[in-house]
């Protein structure tokens, strides 16, 4: 091999042992995508921008101390969480519902599982935008199909109600993200060994032991994986909120990435915004790390 | 056949062909035989109704050719520009849309300048314009400039009447300032006294109704609020709920919300601001606009509460509402047989006579109180272009009477900022029932901007304060978090003052 790369003339750099010029290029963009923004993010936490000095004056630790102080802030955070421990839940039992049943060699089963990936190549805004007409008052099929059934009143306008506005976007994002979860789940299934399977049958294991004291203990790992992916997804939900609900009614579905996002960019408050980003990226820090120290997740 | 007679032929041909009595291929032999190039051929067919920008009408954008003293001396003064490139960032409004796609060709074909577009959400170009102004590069030759920003940038343009007058050589004969609507330039152009950029656009409220069921109720046309609200109630009452009273646009935490609030505030006699620079929207007229307000909810859909303009548009497009107080720039749309069906069913008049005005001196920050609540916008050269002059072209040209007239009958639902476009006669030869962007509810745009129209206040805090603090506690309000309307307008006064004071 090294015979060859000499014979072909090739630079030093590509015919190295050493790891540094094989990982430069990584290297390179980490710093470049990663590692400055986030330098300047923190930099930028300790200005803001002025509009009348048309530049950025040093404020020192003000944006941290407003943040802490700021009620829509941590309203933001609460629905933040909420929506993220909901649509997790939701998403993960369905999704292991639907894995479970189509985990089959059946013909069929392989279309099946090859058509839940459609409403993943959905781009999100465009999804918040059907489920915005069809949970609409006067248009929406499913407010009409809820107000027929008798579960909401007729023609409630579910994403203008404070108490059903937030589960308005949680359907959107079932719909949208279920199939992913049953993709990893599906794999997971299809990967597991199938002698304990053929020991809980000779014992007279029900389904649901054999769910219970096999299945599930056996994909731990994978579902906390999904749930790992999934979550920090969910933490920064925007395009359904932006499109769907502007944040409302009032605050009730104001995610936090679409109130640092309010900030940085309609109210020009460049040092608020990175401060509010960098509040939620110290929390999605956090909470994955505890998240794998207890599921013990290995990489 | 002169070239006036040429033109008005021109209009009845494309009405015509609009109106499905000729077909296409007739309508191109008929335009062909007329001398019009093949240029606008490749325009795009209609772009569904989304945002405020509207549709463009490929049969009116065929009949577009400028005249030779306009090609003249785009050619002969651009001499020095050409291969130059102008960038300009725009929300999607109707001039910006026929502009880019259908006008623009002309110009980059009579000038050799290329003129670049980015069409964006409004908050966009605000981060844009502002990114540009702080780094000082000039990345955008021509800024796009809403109503309530010209606070912020009038230190960032060029004036354009002392450009005007400081290059004689670059400037457009018969352009005339005057021409301009004088409350316009007031409006939305003017700045402590600088003329922050050239008027460009106009949507405005004005009131919009279905003649038939108004006929059929015996209803008058409403003079006054007491009367708008009135009407509302009886059609909710005759026809409810197929057809309601009224719509609106008031999606919590939008803009639109906000617009819709200063409407019914500025008719009580109240306003955002008192002469101290306090808010001054929980005093007793303020009260009385919400009051009035909720009477009036009771007469509109469900889903208001969930559309900004674009549901709203809608709701009447689908024949859902008798009446609305909105912006002008929907009436062309609703006329539009293939997408509407209340095609030729609506009229349009001025907004209902306020039940008291306040004066500007009775409010703050150049508060202009009128039912017609404006959101127009003007263009403005950057003073940190490199290409000044180019761009100085393109604003004259793109504001000019002529173009203002191609931008109108294409039939996006621009408000002209010209007195003379409202008199032309290829746009009043459009204004008809039925008709895809028919020009016929001008009149009431016309008369509501001269004595009607209201103007938000100019403060650099304004963007978060409309766009957000006001429509979310309002939000609040109608999503019933709030027990009384005093309560939502003493919390609002609370935040406002305190974004004021910093």
């Amino acid at each position: 091999m090294r015979m060859n790369a000499v014979s072909l003339r090739l630079p030093r750099p590509f015919i190295s042992d050493h790891p540094l010029p094989w990982l430069l290029p990584l290297i390179a963009i980490l710093v470049v995508f990663a590692l400055y923004p986030f330098f300047y993010n923190i930099w930028l936490s300790a200005h803001e921008f002025i509009p009348r000095k048309r530049g950025l004056d040093f404020v020192g630790f003000d944006n941290w101390v407003k943040l802490f102080a700021d009620p829509r802030m941590w309203n933001a955070l609460w629905v933040t969480l909420f929506y993220t421990g909901v649509c997790l839940a939701i998403e993960v039992t369905l999704g292991m519902a639907i894995a479970l049943l189509i985990d089959s060699d059946d013909p069929g089963f392989g279309i099946l599982r090859g058509l839940l990936t459609l409403t993943l190549v959905i781009p999100p805004a465009i999804t918040g935008m059907m489920f915005l007409l069809m949970e609409d008052a006067q248009f929406g099929i499913i407010a009409a199909f809820l107000g027929d059934v008798g579960l909401i009143a007729p023609q409630t306008a579910i994403l203008a109600e404070p108490s059903l506005a937030l589960w308005g976007v949680v359907v959107a994002d079932v719909w949208q993200w279920t199939p992913f979860m049953v993709l990893i789940f599906v794999a997971g299934l299809r990967a597991l060994p199938s002698d304990p399977y053929e020991s809980a049958m000779i014992d007279g294991a029900s389904g649901w032991q054999t769910f219970y004291r096999l299945t599930l203990p056996m994909m731990g790992k994978v579902i906390a994986i999904a749930v790992l992916i999934r979550g920090i997804d969910l933490f920064r939900m925007f395009d359904y909120v932006f499109v769907m609900t502007s944040g409302g009614p009032g605050t009730a579905t104001y995610t936090l990435s679409l109130y640092a996002w309010q900030q940085t960019f309609s109210f020009i408050k460049w040092g608020y915004g990175a401060t509010i980003s960098l509040f939620a990226l110290f929390i999605v820090l956090l909470v994955a790390h505890l998240f794998v120290s207890l599921t013990k997740v290995r990489w | 056949m002169n070239n006036g007679d040429r033109k008005l032929y021109l209009a009845s041909v494309v009405d015509r062909y609009v109106r499905g009595q000729i077909d296409r291929r007739a309508f191109l032999r008929t335009a062909g035989k007329l001398g019009l190039g093949a240029g606008m051929l490749g325009v795009s067919s209609l772009v569904p109704f989304g945002g405020r920008g509207g549709f463009i009408s490929p049969a009116a954008a065929q009949t577009i050719q400028y005249s030779d003293d306009m090609t003249a001396w785009l050619k002969e003064t651009a001499k020095p520009f050409a291969g130059q490139t102008v960038r300009l960032a725009t929300e999607s409004t109707p001039p910006s849309n026929a502009i880019n796609s259908a006008l623009k060709p002309y110009f980059e074909e009579a000038t050799g300048i290329k003129v670049e577009i980015e069409v964006l959400p409004l908050e966009q170009v605000l981060q844009k314009l502002t990114l540009d102004v702080a780094s000082g590069l000039g990345t955008y030759d021509l800024y796009y400039l809403d109503q309530s920003w010209m606070a912020s940038f009038s230190g960032d343009v060029i004036d354009p009447r002392e450009k005007y007058a400081a290059k004689p050589d670059l400037a457009m004969p018969n352009y005339n300032f005057d021409d301009f609507l004088p409350a316009l330039v007031d409006g939305i152009s003017m700045y402590d006294g600088i003329m922050v950029g050239v008027p460009y656009d106009i949507p405005i409220f004005i009131q919009m109704y279905r003649k038939d069921v108004y006929d059929e109720l015996g209803l008058k046309v409403p003079a006054t609020m007491g009367e708008f609200l009135a009407n509302a109630q009886a059609i909710q009452k005759a026809k409810g709920p197929s057809i309601y009273g009224t719509t609106g646009q008031m999606k919590s935490g939008h803009y639109s919300l906000e617009c819709d609030w200063t409407a019914w505030l500025w008719g009580h006699g109240g306003s955002v601001f008192g002469p101290d620079g306090k808010f001054a929207g929980n005093d007793d007229q303020g009260l009385a606009a919400i009051a009035y307000w909720q009477k009036l909810k009771e007469n509109m859909p469900s889903g208001v509460t969930s559309w900004t303009w674009d549901g709203q548009g809608q709701s009447v497009g689908q024949g859902l509402a008798g009446q609305v107080l909105s912006w002008g720039e929907f009436f062309p749309s609703w006329d539009n047989p293939e997408s509407s069906k209340v095609s030729g069913l609506m009229e349009a008049a001025v907004p209902p006579k306020a039940d008291a005005l306040r004066t500007v001196s009775e409010t703050g920050y150049g508060e202009i109180p009128g039912v017609g609540h404006q959101g127009g916008s003007s263009l403005a050269v950057s003073k940190y272009s490199k290409s000044q002059d180019a761009a100085w072209l393109f604003a004259q040209w793109a504001t000019a009477q002529e173009t203002q007239v191609y931008i109108t009958v294409l039939g996006g639902g621009t408000g002209p900022t010209r007195s003379s476009v409202y008199d032309d006669a290829r746009v009043k030869a459009n204004a008809k029932p039925g008709i895809a962007g028919t020009t016929r509810h001008l009149d009431a745009v016309r008369e509501t901007i001269a004595n009607h129209m209201g103007s938000e206040p100019d403060l650099p805090e304004w963007a978060e304060i409309s766009n957000d603090t006001i429509p979310v506690e309002l939000g609040r309000f109608w999503a019933g978090e709030y027990d009384s309307p005093k309560a939502v307008m003493d919390s609002i006064k609370d935040k406002v003052d305190g974004i004021i004071a910093g």
